[in-house]
């Protein structure tokens, strides 16, 4: 597929684009707004300091996308602090808020999100948009050490009693949400998405993949995800009934997302802001 | 249960001791290192040994290099011509270095 020209995008390429990138952007930079409130509380220094690590890592790649957008004539300041929440579009598992002090839900909830993100990352690969294709890598090898990170986790915490309790309920409670990682912003829009090459799979593709690694992986740990997505011994998929109402990526948003959003909003607002701070030139 | 942790900054160097990090077992400390020990310095390969497993032999058990005079044993105790091979007084210099540091001078 021929190599999209920043300069010259016609309105479905820009809108292709900018779609792909919110969906990348706003799920990770979402993602590690939540992990920094497990500082300091984490059960031991060592995970503490490894989850802290993990945010720090997806604030990063989140700035690497949002700087793509800036692509498209977006300000960072626009993107993140004076965007209507309603218009951001990360998975409404990113946006929960922790059951507290439930370690196993940062846990679960890193795996079923770390083990999609590896899929998404693969499928970007060789994307049309060169930007996208070269940041790929250097995001890859850090999420590598997330995916590791996670599923180390979900192990040790399954081979206990009250750890694997606090796992299932945390399945319960995340895997509906954690489908919405592979929901469209607007169908048609995801198509040219894929038409464009800007990712060379399909939600749906990227959905039962991840399906056919996570459902396993968990029932090998004695965890049921609490609907079934297993249409026969190696193919699944996700329909409309396993799905919550609440998307994020059409959105759609749980309240949760509008109070973390004011709180991260606030110091700007309260200060008067009009742009963000800077503290490295261009992200590398 | 406490792992020590050893960082070595480039290939062929030694591994040296850092510091230490709490893991139920083997792979969450190298897991935990490489966070802790590994983020900040140049790190080319770090090494996580169970604390409990780390043998001690110290001033209180044993008085290290003996208590009589053996500076026999040391290649500075030797004259030399000044014509040696390299490797000669390369030795001779490390073993100066050594005996100073020893505090033995």
């Amino acid at each position: 597929m021929a190599a999209l020209d920043p300069g010259k995008l016609d309105a479905r390429e820009r809108n292709a684009l900018e779609t792909l990138l919110k969906r990348l952007a706003d799920d990770e930079f979402v993602l590690a707004e939540r992990y920094t409130e497990w500082q300091v509380r984490a059960p031991t220094l060592e995970s503490d300091l490894a989850l802290a690590n993990n945010a720090q890592d997806e604030l990063g790649h989140a700035r690497l996308w949002y700087d793509v957008l800036e692509d498209l004539g977006f300000e960072e300041q626009a993107l993140i602090y004076e965007r209507d929440p309603a218009d951001f579009r990360h998975a409404t598992l990113v946006e929960r808020p922790f059951e507290e002090g439930d370690w196993a839900d940062a846990v679960l909830r890193s795996y079923l999100y770390d083990a999609a993100e590896k899929l998404r990352l693969e499928a970007l690969e060789d994307s049309a948009y060169p930007k996208i294709a070269d940041r790929v890598g250097k995001i890859r090898s850090e999420e590598e050490y997330h995916l590791e990170h996670a599923q180390n986790w979900v192990e040790r915490l399954a081979d206990g009693d009250e750890g694997h309790e606090r796992l299932q309920d945390a399945l319960d409670r995340l895997f509906p949400y954690a489908l919405t990682l592979f929901e469209p912003v607007d169908p048609d829009v995801e198509d040219d998405i894929v038409e464009l090459g800007l990712r060379d799979a399909t939600l749906e593709e990227l959905g039962e993949e991840w399906l056919s690694i996570v459902v396993p992986s968990l029932e090998s740990l004695d965890l049921e995800p609490p609907v079934s997505a297993q249409v026969d011994d190696d193919t699944f998929e996700i329909t409309e009934d396993m799905l919550p109402e609440e998307r994020g990526r059409d959105g759609g948003h749980t309240d949760a997302w509008f109070d973390l959003h004011d709180e991260l909003t606030h110091t700007y607002r309260d200060l008067g802001r009009s742009e963000t701070t800077k503290i490295m030139d261009k992200p590398e | 249960m406490i792992w020590e942790v050893f960082r070595q900054e480039k290939a062929g160097n030694y591994h040296t001791h850092c510091g230490n990090v709490h893991a139920p077992d083997r792979e969450m400390a190298t897991q935990f290192a490489a966070i802790q020990h590994g983020r900040r310095k140049p790190t080319n390969s770090l090494w996580v040994v169970p604390k409990e497993e780390i043998g001690e032999i110290d001033t209180e058990d044993v008085a290290f290099g003996g208590t009589t005079d053996k500076s026999y044993r040391w290649a500075t105790a030797y004259n030399t011509s000044g014509k040696d091979a390299r490797e000669v007084v390369e030795s001779e210099d490390e073993q100066a270095t050594a005996e100073r540091q020893r505090g033995d001078d």
